[in-house]
């Protein structure tokens, strides 16, 4: 298992390209698409052939001519089979939309749970999100879209055609007219991009002073002054509302030319036309028809607008394509040795990130049942081991093996209930706070969850939340640090042979750090500890340090040892509290605490 | 989505009572737009009776160009259309803002220490603007819609009273099967929008916490919960579209069935005297101006409606609740001067976070002297921080007293802050100057040489200096979080209060800026009360409590090394053995 582990290996691994996509969504319900292009086809017709029939009728009715019972019978006809056409296609081009979209989606989460999350990472969540809500609801349409489109696009075509058919002077009229509508609507988006960036700018300015309020609110609260800030918060608003004034002013300027355009032709191809039809050249009804295929023809802007929205599904579709082409983590079947002690090896482990290696050739074993802090710089490599050690994301050279089983060909089931893993900033999941605990393969007993929460150092403060474990998580009022230990009870509650803590203590003051190292140890299931530390005081308490130096082992071995014989190793600790390294306020205090009693044995400044 | 709904009706009804004035010159500059529909099958009928078909072309030429006349008044009266609308529009925007950030800020107030909602901005910006957006939309076409009809009507009753015979009753069970679909389909659009947003919270949380689910193994179970979200979201469009279809059919009855019914009774109608031009200035009306308009208001109200209704729903729901008053507005004599330092009286307090939870303090009882220094030390999440809220007035006790200066601390609203300044861990830094920021706390204002005092002890000179002195403008985003707590304890320092209360707010501080801060507060007339982030601040108190949760312990230095085994533990005491 080495480099090979990301090759694509089968067609799945191809990336689908936007049109297979799309062809994909068309596949997964071809009667009811090809149904919505066969009503938009015929609506359109209608649409097309009615107004000719309309006026032959009209000619009919006045000339009192024989065959004027089947003209109203087709007129009839026609009339019903636009509605029913118009409104099946309303109906079943919904249906083939929600499910596109449903379908569209089932792939694009499924794919996104096979990814390894750093892949997944390279798009911010909010982006992956939109690839899946608002661009596959885009992308979904294209069925419809491009039915209604083409539908819309023959319409005034087709209303062209037939005003030259009918009378050429009426379609020279028309066309004569059509570059003052196209003059118009570029004047008209001139203005409007203008006035709506500076009514956006105010905009922003009120969101930003209304986030800056409510960041202090616990400071305007004490201050006591909220009506005060509400006029600060509030103060541009005269000026949004003069912007807007003007955008509606630019606006109504291009609806009057727009507005009066239309009939203005109208009126001109009947006034032509009744000069044609005064001179015997046209029938009334030929007179209607051709007012009627005006308007139809002066459709062509809107129908050509339409074609735009089918630009915009494409380019969704492809957006979420993209999202489908990131190839996901493949896995094996085989078990795990029953009752393995949780030996964890790495062997010439190298991992790359952005083409840069993160860790080279790292060889690590941490005995099975012991506790290994992992401790380094920040940017040394700590949490990549950490990733690495539960294959939270695969190796780009070497192996991983746990109690001797590589972890790519593990069945993930299996992985996931012997290995778990507590971050720094845990993300949690469920409706209740219980829920977020028992979050995880499988749901422990409620004993269990109120054991692991204990041993977290959770319980305490989770029975002071209103309705305690079952406070509704979402809501729940929380701190980082509290938030931090939710996560360590999701860990402890599933633990199995394999524990994995990133950082996962640096919120805890130091009182509650410790008290959560010991029932590590004596409270929750015994197994293989790993944890990447940035406190002294962890680094003391483990059996093993492993120190990493730019994506190295520099050291293995106990923390006495590297204490007393490495003057670097004791620069770690500093130079992580200088850097920040060690996010949560806290933890950068304890860092100097235990930084000092450890190296002078002076007591005075522990960390809060 | 789980909104009181009943009251966007009644503030739309109360809204737009208020600008009947608006209404009407709105109602005045689109009568323009029946004229304008009126003579488009009018002019038509007259210069065909009159003008084409009587061998008089000019006189039907005449009458087109009345009919053109018209559309060009109608263009030209779009403006007046528009500024009423802006009229209405704008105000309803300007309203919608202000109810957003009072509710945000009000809500925010009241639980500071909850989380900010992330989706205030979205609120403020995106959602404002859809109803802004779709209210001007539904306004523009209703309108149109309403002064067309009469436009057509006036026009069928001056060509022939009979047409109205034919055209009014399909288009009369058009409209009704129009407007019976308006409610279920709006109820139908909530619920679709319901499942829509359901959905991509669910799918912000997988996104956001990706690892956290492989790492936990809930791969299946969270894909099985979200495929049941993605089903739900479609089922509710499927209903959706079927709402949408008979819309269509209503729309079809209302627009082409008055048609079929003209053709059908032309015979008749002719008989009785109907003239060619009538009739075809008849169909005119019907293709040209009814269905067109019929199509704009049913795709308006169908999908701007509905949305309309919604985006309104959220941006109201939820009671308006009024804001506390300023500090200026506090009754009692207004006095420039430090009130004498304040002492501080707990008896028997007792506070939980709800009526199931525990309590987080129990009968504490501790007295501060005035002018004392007492700092708060106890593991996080211990209650210190409620302790401070306590004494500002920021909570209220379930049970017990506290009084500042002998007189009970009231609830936030009542009371305002000339008596005790609270400086919490959060900075607030606003957009505005630095003397601006600094004087926040000082209702009557400060002289500039106090200012300066200030300034200097508590060691904000090189900042203020690096701003570009007292009235240079703060960007708070451009400051770091160290430097926001800087301003924020000048502005505790500077303010006339005789009892300051100081939550971690000096945590973002490097160890020596804090001593210092903390030297110039000491040093500062008043009571002084520090929740603790760091324990060498309990070395510059006078006396220290001692919170584990269970015991609250209060005594010097000494004397807590002795009697306290956490203070013990917290200073240090203890020894990181392996366990």
């Amino acid at each position: 298992m080495a480099a090979t582990d990301r090759t694509p290996d089968g067609a799945s691994a191809v990336p689908p390209a936007t049109a297979r996509l799309l062809a994909g969504a068309v596949r997964h319900s071809p009667g009811r698409t090809a149904a919505v292009f066969l009503c938009s086809a015929v609506a359109a017709g209608v649409a097309i052939v009615l107004p000719a029939v309309l006026g032959r009728t009209l000619d009919l009715l006045l000339d009192d001519a024989d065959g004027l019972h089947g003209a109203v019978v087709l007129c009839a006809a026609l009339i019903v089979a636009e509605i029913v056409c118009t409104a099946l296609e309303a109906l079943l081009g919904g249906v083939v939309t929600a499910r596109s979209a449903a379908w569209l989606r089932r792939l694009g989460v499924d794919h996104l749970l096979s990814l390894a999350p750093h892949r997944a990472g390279e798009h911010p969540p909010g982006d992956l999100v939109t690839r899946l809500t608002g661009n596959v609801a885009e992308a979904s349409t294209a069925p419809t879209t491009a039915a209604a489109g083409l539908a819309a696009l023959f319409v005034p075509i087709g209303g062209l055609v037939a005003l030259g058919v009918i009378d050429p002077w009426l379609l020279a009229v028309f066309l004569a007219g059509v570059p003052l509508l196209i003059w118009l609507l570029r004047a008209f988006a001139r203005g409007s991009s203008e006035s709506v960036s500076g009514y956006q700018q105010v905009q922003g300015e009120i969101a930003t002073r209304l986030v800056e309020a409510l960041g202090g609110a616990r400071s305007i609260a004490a201050a006591g002054g909220s009506t005060r800030e509400l006029g600060r918060i509030l103060d541009p608003l005269p000026r949004l509302n003069a912007q807007g004034r003007r955008m509606w002013r630019v606006y109504g300027r291009a609806m009057a030319g727009a507005g009066i355009l239309v009939p203005l032709l109208s009126t001109a191809v009947l006034a032509v036309g009744g000069v044609r039809l005064a001179g015997g050249h046209l029938t009334v009804g030929e007179l209607l028809a051709a007012s009627r295929y005006t308007a139809l023809a002066a459709g062509l802007g809107v129908a050509v607008g339409g074609l735009d929205a089918l630009v915009r599904s494409r380019s969704a579709a492809r957006r979420t394509a993209e999202l489908l082409a990131i190839p996901p983590m493949r896995h094996g079947d085989r078990a795990l040795p029953a009752y393995g002690p949780g030996r964890l090896e790495l062997c010439g482990v190298t991992v790359l990130r952005g083409g840069e290696p993160v860790l080279r050739g790292v060889d690590l074993v941490v005995p099975g049942g012991a506790t290994m802090a992992v401790v380094g710089r920040s940017g040394a490599g700590k949490s990549t081991l950490a990733a690495v050690a539960g294959r939270l994301c695969d190796v780009d050279a070497g192996v991983v093996l746990l109690d001797g089983v590589p972890l790519t060909e593990i069945d993930p089931a299996r992985l996931r209930r012997e290995v778990g893993y507590a971050f720094e900033r845990p993300a949690l999941f469920g409706e209740t706070i219980a829920d977020g605990i028992a979050f995880g393969p499988y749901r422990p007993r409620p004993a269990g969850i109120e054991a692991a929460a204990a041993a977290a150092g959770a319980d305490t403060f989770i029975r002071l939340l209103p309705g305690g474990y079952a406070a509704p998580r979402a809501t729940a009022p929380l701190s980082g640090g509290e938030l931090q230990r939710l996560g360590l009870a999701r860990a402890f509650a599933h633990a199995g042979r394999l524990l994995v803590l990133d950082d996962a203590t640096s919120s805890l003051d130091s009182v509650t750090e410790l008290r959560v190292d010991r029932a590590l140890v004596h409270d929750v299931r015994a197994g293989t500890r790993l944890l990447i530390a940035h406190r002294v005081s962890s680094a003391a308490r483990a059996d093993l340090v492993a120190w990493l130096e730019a994506g190295r082992v520099r050291a293995v071995g106990t923390h006495e040892r590297l204490w007393e014989e490495e003057e670097d190793y004791r620069a770690v600790f500093v130079a992580t509290e200088a850097l920040g390294g060690a996010p949560g306020t806290g933890s950068t205090c304890g860092a100097i605490g235990d930084a000092t009693r450890y190296s002078a044995g002076d007591s005075a400044r522990e960390g809060m | 989505m789980s909104v009181e709904r009943s009251g966007v009706p009644a503030l739309a009804r109360g809204f737009l009572a208020r600008r009947k004035r608006v209404l009407v010159r709105l109602g005045a500059w689109s009568l323009l737009e029946s004229a304008q529909t009126f003579l488009g099958g009018y002019g038509v009928a007259m210069a065909l009776d009159h003008g084409f078909l009587a061998g008089h072309t000019g006189t039907g030429l005449a009458w087109l160009a009345v009919a053109a006349v018209a559309v060009i008044c109608g263009g030209a009266a779009t403006g007046g259309v528009f500024r009423g609308l802006a009229d209405l529009v704008e105000p309803l925007r300007d309203g919608l803002i202000r109810r957003v950030a009072d509710r945000a800020l009000t809500e925010a107030i009241e639980a500071p220490s909850r989380a900010a909602d992330g989706a205030v901005v979205s609120r403020l910006t995106n959602q404002t603007e859809l109803a802004r957006d779709s209210f001007a939309g539904l306004v523009l076409v209703a309108r149109s819609f309403v002064f067309t009809m009469v436009g057509v009507l006036i026009g069928l009753g001056a060509l022939a009273p009979e047409l109205l015979i034919v055209v009014l009753p399909p288009l009369v069970l058009g409209l009704a099967l129009f407007l019976a679909t308006l409610a279920p389909m709006a109820a139908r659009q909530r619920v679709f929008l319901d499942a829509d947003e359901a959905l991509s919270t669910q799918l912000g949380a997988v996104a956001e916490g990706l690892r956290d689910v492989l790492a936990a193994g809930a791969g299946q179970s969270v894909a099985a919960r979200t495929h049941a979200l993605i089903e739900a979201e479609a089922r509710a469009a499927r209903v959706l579209a079927r709402w949408a279809a008979a819309r269509t059919v209503a729309l079809g009855v209302a627009g082409q069935l008055p048609v079929l019914l003209l053709l059908v009774t032309a015979p008749w109608l002719l008989r009785q005297g109907l003239t060619a031009g009538a009739l075809l200035g008849a169909l005119t009306y019907l293709t040209q101006a009814l269905l067109p308009a019929l199509h704009t208001l049913m795709n308006a109200l169908g999908a701007a409606g509905t949305r309309l209704l919604v985006v309104l729903d959220r941006l109201t729901s939820g009671s308006r609740s009024a804001l506390p008053g300023t500090p200026v507005a506090e009754k009692g004599r207004p006095s420039t001067e430090r009130g004498a330092p304040a002492r501080v009286e707990i008896r028997g307090l007792t506070f939980a976070y709800g009526p199931n939870a525990q309590p987080v303090l129990r009968d504490l009882d501790l007295t501060v002297e005035p002018g004392e220094h007492l700092v708060v030390v106890g593991p996080s999440g211990i209650g210190k921080s409620t302790l401070a809220a306590l004494i500002a007035g920021l909570l209220a006790p379930d049970r017990g007293e506290i009084r500042v200066a002998g007189r009970p601390v009231a609830p936030i609203p009542a009371e305002p802050s000339r008596r005790r300044v609270l400086i919490p861990q959060q900075a607030y830094v606003f957009t505005g100057s630095v003397r601006e920021n600094l004087l926040y706390l000082c209702p009557d204002g400060a002289s500039p040489a106090a200012l300066t005092a200030t300034a200097a002890e508590v060691g904000l000179l090189p900042l203020v200096h690096r701003l570009g002195g007292f009235d240079a403008p703060v960007d708070p985003a451009a400051l770091s979080q160290g430097e926001r707590q800087l301003i924020a304890l000048g502005r505790a320092h500077l303010s006339p209060a005789p009892l300051v209360v100081l939550d971690e707010a000096t945590c973002h501080l490097d160890p020596a800026a804090e001593d210092r801060a903390e030297r110039a507060f000491a040093a500062r007339p008043g009571t002084l009360i520090v929740v603790a982030h760091r324990i060498s601040s309990a070395h510059r108190a006078d006396r220290i409590l001692v919170l584990d949760g269970v015991h609250a312990v209060c005594g010097t230095h000494r004397e807590l090394l002795d009697r306290s085994p956490l203070y013990r533990d917290l200073v240090g005491r203890w020894h990181a053995e392996r366990i």
